[in-house]
């Protein structure tokens, strides 16, 4: 399913990386089941699914220790099977960072630059540069078991990008790191990139993560493309129900198309018809879900949705605010003073023109999740 | 802390008791040995040197020392080029039945060494397994005698016999190898070569100088093999030492050889520490992961 394709960019993205029907299996286990996507130069891309989707098969296919078991990579327009992952211009930083525990820092930087015979002088430079880009220039002489967990990932950062690369993957980069050091990664990462100009491709599970990360973002799916392009389109207007769910727990409430419109449509809900904006190819009677975000949800006494008060949990800024309504849970973000109780009934209702009409159907109880 | 050092000093010390009692001991009573001399069939115990001056002059004794020493250079040097892949293949391509492959690889160690000894006379001898096949095809009219009976098949046999000891060494160092390195180092553009010398070697050195150690000394201390493979060029320095204790009735002097051995062994052992923990690798290695 894959709706907003690569296109959205726009005609004046130059494209670095195309994949075309990219599929990898392993035995009868298939784990990418044939993708294509685009990525731009200079732009910060993420790898978002949840485990098991098939993202990092994708950026091991990227990196070149894989290989595709059909479709291909282009790479500035240059195929690239049959090139090692030592012969592309690709680098990863690893997700234990896998740096060489009997070399020191500088070392570990230098060793890219070793390997291709780069003269020592060079080196020495682009190693220097490359330690200081990462504020990592007092530690050169450490060795990797002496540095912290995020030291050690600014030295897979180096090491990676003292090579120039056309393309860094990240697999995983920042998930071994606690909530407050990821949080400062994310923003060294994102600076790190509009300096240098490269495309970065990150692999994460965390939607946080590719919001706060990404310029251009790919959300997966067992072993699909769900939808790609920017993070607000894809909060905005998730193409799935699995989107809509994955990406900040949207409420869904399926039903029926009663009739459809150009980019609008009615769908028939358990509390009534709504019209909203919706995805492009619904046909009337196909089955889908309406997608409403806790935060635009609000009580309302004459409001259609009709629900009783499950449970309050006070976030600080708001209150998150679970509810059963038409058989479904249904999440909340109230910016009041005070709270609704549990038990209480309230009647929901909601601006029809921030609603947003999403395909597919629900195969779980989707908006459980008291995510985001 | 100071309890604890204390309770562990206690625990350890009935293993100190039994290596001082079953190992040191003798070794000292030998040492001693070594500093007295025969007169005709009785040994005066009174100090000197004399011995050793006398392994010093000799150039047969030197030449046996050295021979056994080149010999645990050569077979440690093979073993570890014929147990790299090996090992790693265990260490990475074995998945199932691992313990399996690392038994199959002991089983020669269960058999003993006279039996080992005699499989490969069969197989190497003159109406032996490889010249009767070589007869057979033609490429040769006469049975090579070489083959049997000589220094080559001595290390062919060595390096049989004490090869598990290498793999051992280097399977366990490329179990705790960790892939992603070698993918690392892939990903930086580094070709197999360098790689192997410079990510596998180092990481895997605790595990090769393991091996070697154990596959030099064994094979410096190794009587039967040469005595029953070597034919003439059986004789080494254990073979002389037990002559001397033996028939000759020279324990002073095997005393001295034994010990001159033990000390030139001794000291290669401590150059081989020193060069490993000068080395940036080395220190890293020891400093662990």
């Amino acid at each position: 399913m894959n709706v907003g394709r690569a296109d959205t960019d726009g005609p004046r993205a130059v494209v670095l990386l195309e994949a075309l029907g990219l599929a990898k299996s392993y035995g009868p286990v298939a784990a990418v089941q044939g993708v294509d996507f685009r990525l731009p130069v200079n732009a910060y891309v993420t790898l978002l699914g949840p485990s098991g989707c098939g993202k990092t098969s994708i950026l091991r296919m990227i990196g070149g220790f894989e290989t595709p078991s059909a479709g291909s990579l282009r790479l500035d327009g240059a195929d690239l099977a049959g090139v090692g992952p030592a012969e592309r211009p690709v680098n990863t930083v690893f997700q234990s960072y896998a740096l060489f525990p009997h070399m020191t820092v500088a070392d570990n930087v230098a060793f890219g630059l070793e390997v291709k015979g780069r003269d020592r002088n060079e080196t020495k430079i682009r190693t220097a540069r490359a330690l200081a880009l990462v504020r990592m220039t007092d530690m050169a002489d450490r060795r990797p078991n002496q540095l912290s967990g995020g030291q050690q990932q600014r030295v897979a950062l180096a090491r990676a990008i003292v090579n120039e690369p056309r393309l860094l993957l990240l697999d995983e980069p920042l998930s071994a790191l606690d909530r407050r050091m990821r949080k400062d990664m994310q923003i060294e990462l994102k600076d790190l990139q509009r300096r240098l100009g490269l495309t970065f491709v990150h692999v994460t599970h965390d939607q946080e993560e590719a919001f706060a990360l990404s310029d251009h973002l790919i959300v997966m799916n067992a072993g699909r493309i769900e939808q790609q392009g920017t993070p607000e389109e894809i909060y905005r207007r998730p193409a799935t129900t699995f989107v809509a769910d994955f990406i900040g727990g949207a409420n869904l409430f399926p039903g029926q198309i009663l009739a459809t419109s150009d980019g609008a449509a009615t769908i028939a809900t358990a509390f009534g018809p709504v019209t909203a904006a919706s995805v492009s190819g619904l046909s009337v009677g196909s089955t889908a879900a309406l997608c409403l975000r806790p935060e635009l949800l609000t009580p309302q006494p004459d409001g259609p949705i009709l629900s009783t008060v499950r449970h309050v949990v006070f976030q600080g800024a708001d209150w998150l605010v679970e509810v059963e309504a038409a058989e479904r849970t249904v999440t909340l973000r109230l910016e009041s003073e005070r709270g609704p109780e549990p038990g209480e009934r309230l009647a929901i209702g909601f601006d029809a023109a921030s609603a947003w009409i999403t395909a597919g159907t629900i195969a779980t109880e989707a908006g459980h999740g008291v995510r985001g | 802390m100071a309890f604890a050092a204390d309770r562990g000093v206690r625990l350890a010390a009935p293993v100190a008791l039994v290596l001082v009692a079953g190992c040191v001991v003798p070794l000292a009573v030998l040492f001693v040995y070594s500093f007295f001399k025969v007169d005709f069939v009785a040994i005066v115990h009174d100090p000197t040197v004399k011995n050793y001056v006398r392994v010093a002059a000799s150039a047969t004794y030197r030449g046996l020392i050295g021979r056994a020493i080149l010999s645990g250079a050569i077979v440690a040097v093979i073993s570890a080029v014929i147990a790299y892949p090996v090992a790693w293949a265990i260490a990475k391509r074995v998945y199932l039945l691992k313990s399996a492959y690392l038994t199959l690889l002991l089983i020669p160690l269960y058999t003993g060494d006279l039996v080992r000894i005699f499989a490969w006379r069969v197989v190497l001898g003159s109406e032996g397994v490889i010249n009767s096949f070589l007869m057979w095809t033609g490429i040769v009219h006469e049975p090579i005698r070489a083959l049997l009976f000589s220094p080559f098949a001595t290390h062919v046999v060595l390096t049989y016999d004490y090869l598990p000891f290498m793999v051992m060494g280097l399977w366990l160092a490329f179990e705790s190898l960790d892939d992603r390195l070698l993918e690392a180092a892939r990903d930086l553009g580094a070709g197999e070569v360098t790689i192997f010398r410079r990510i596998v070697l180092p990481l895997t050195a605790p595990g090769l100088i393991a091996g070697a150690m154990m596959v030099f000394v064994l094979v410096v201390g190794d009587y039967l093999t040469p005595q029953l493979i070597g034919g003439s060029s059986g004789i080494t320095v254990i073979s002389a030492i037990n002559d001397l204790f033996g028939t000759a009735f020279d324990w002073p002097l095997g005393s001295a050889i034994a010990s001159s051995l033990l000390i030139i062994l001794g000291l290669l052992v401590t150059l081989a520490a020193l060069v490993v923990a000068r080395s940036t690798w080395g220190r890293s290695v020891v400093s662990g992961e």
